[in-house]
């Protein structure tokens, strides 16, 4: 059992219960939607071209305390180094090496994506305030169906600061969503490659269900 | 596209006044999805609707006040394999402020107002990974009590476009897959729009 992170507000319910144990298969999520860029353009990929997305959260979990009306979350993905194109059962598929995600809260509400990043907004209004989260890409996988005009990503990631997490944690966090290009009908701002639409999932590996001494005394016993 | 014309009365009418940098249009949705056993059969997704903010959904919607919610039925599987064809479902919009939503009770999505009914023309999901892929469709706005705050000129055509995935810890129980996606016209909605003296005396000529 690992132990990954704790979401502040439930901090609080879980001092009380001291004997709190972690539920299994239990995720907490930020939706997000942005645009990204790569050097040189997407498609094609380029070995040693760099992904930038820069996005902003439209839901998260109730456990992270976050009021979207007063605060922002922006995220701000980075250092993701193309390894070229690949077919993928008739699909195109690109890894990607490297790279971190980080959250940031931020009560300004400023970010703006502007045109042709990078610019005076992007990703400069997506890196401001307090860090949620931070995390290195450990995978990063980006798809496209063969006209290349729409496709998906995913990518799995450690933990490694922000406000959310009390700890490392190792492959604790899952990213997943669609990937868009003008061709498929997605609007995009000027100088800007893909439309991104995602999902942030962290585990939830600790929470506040309660336990019987019996099975406390068992986690010991193990 | 335009809902209005503006006509500018300036001394150069010659020179059309370029649009003016706008925010990105959308409705942003995040639902769970039953996929269909055969070809015949239907898929049908729930889902919520979230404010997109910066980005703006293409007509006024008060998220502060009422919950949107997006629901796909109807929408058959005509052709199976990788990619699927699917075709003639009903996307519809409903706006409520009395009972949340919840995947355990499918019924929660579809009270309220039908502000938007469209028809999913066209669909296709396409699967990248066992448990990763995307889709993506056409809707055409045909009803709904707000269907009139899109010109008619400007209510078909709109790209269905949404991530998939079929992992255990993003499926609610009883669905298949989780969609993450939008649906937008593939030009901002505007309020009005410039145009040269020529450009309206055209539209008068035809």
């Amino acid at each position: 059992m690992k132990r990954a992170f704790v979401p502040k507000v439930l901090v609080g319910a879980l001092l009380p219960a001291l004997f709190a144990v972690p539920a299994l298969g239990q995720v907490y999520s930020v939706d997000y939607l942005g645009y990204a860029w790569e050097t040189g353009g997407i498609l094609p990929s380029d070995a040693g071209d760099e992904l930038v997305i820069v996005s902003v959260a439209d839901y998260v979990d109730p456990a992270f305390g976050v009021d979207l009306g007063t605060d922002e979350l922006t995220f701000h993905v980075y250092g993701l180094v193309s390894g070229g194109e690949a077919d993928f059962f008739g699909n195109t598929m690109i890894n990607y090496a490297g790279g971190y995600l980080e959250i940031y809260q931020d009560p300004t509400r400023n970010a703006d994506w502007g045109v042709n990043p990078p610019n005076a907004t992007a990703p400069g209004s997506f890196t401001e305030g307090s860090l949620f989260f931070r995390g290195a890409f450990t995978a990063f996988t980006l798809f496209f169906d063969p006209s290349g005009s729409y496709g998906s990503f995913e990518g799995t990631l450690d933990g490694l600061a922000g406000s959310i997490i009390d700890d490392v944690c190792s492959d604790c966090v899952y990213t997943w969503g669609g990937a868009f290009t003008l061709d498929a009908g997605a609007q995009i701002p000027q100088g800007y490659d893909l439309q991104i639409d995602g999902v942030f999932e962290i585990d939830a590996a600790v929470s506040s269900e309660s336990a019987s001494w019996g099975s406390v005394k068992a986690l010991f016993n193990n | 596209m335009k809902t209005r014309i503006l006509v500018l009365l300036v001394a150069a009418a010659s020179v059309v006044v370029p649009m003016t940098a706008q925010a990105q249009q959308l409705f942003d949705f995040n639902g769970q999805t039953d996929l269909p056993d055969m070809v015949g059969s239907d898929l049908t997704m729930y889902s919520r609707m979230f404010d997109a903010s910066p980005a703006v959904p293409p007509i006024p919607l008060d998220f502060a006040n009422f919950e949107f919610t997006l629901v796909v039925t109807g929408l058959e599987l005509v052709t199976d394999g990788n990619p699927q064809a699917y075709a003639g479902g009903t996307v519809i919009i409903y706006q409520d402020d009395a009972t949340a939503a919840d995947y355990a009770n499918t019924g929660t999505f579809t009270d309220g107002t039908a502000i938007l009914v469209g028809s999913l023309v066209s669909l296709n999901r396409t699967m990248f990974t066992s448990s990763l892929g995307s889709v993506l469709g056409t809707v055409d706005w045909t009803g709904g009590t707000r269907l009139d705050d899109i010109a008619p000129e400007d209510q078909d055509g709109w790209a269905f476009l949404s991530g998939t995935i079929n992992r255990a810890d993003s499926v609610e129980p009883g669905f298949d897959e989780a969609w993450d996606g939008k649906v937008e016209p593939q030009e901002p909605i505007v309020d009005d729009e410039a145009t040269s003296w020529g450009s309206v005396k055209a539209l008068f000529s035809r």
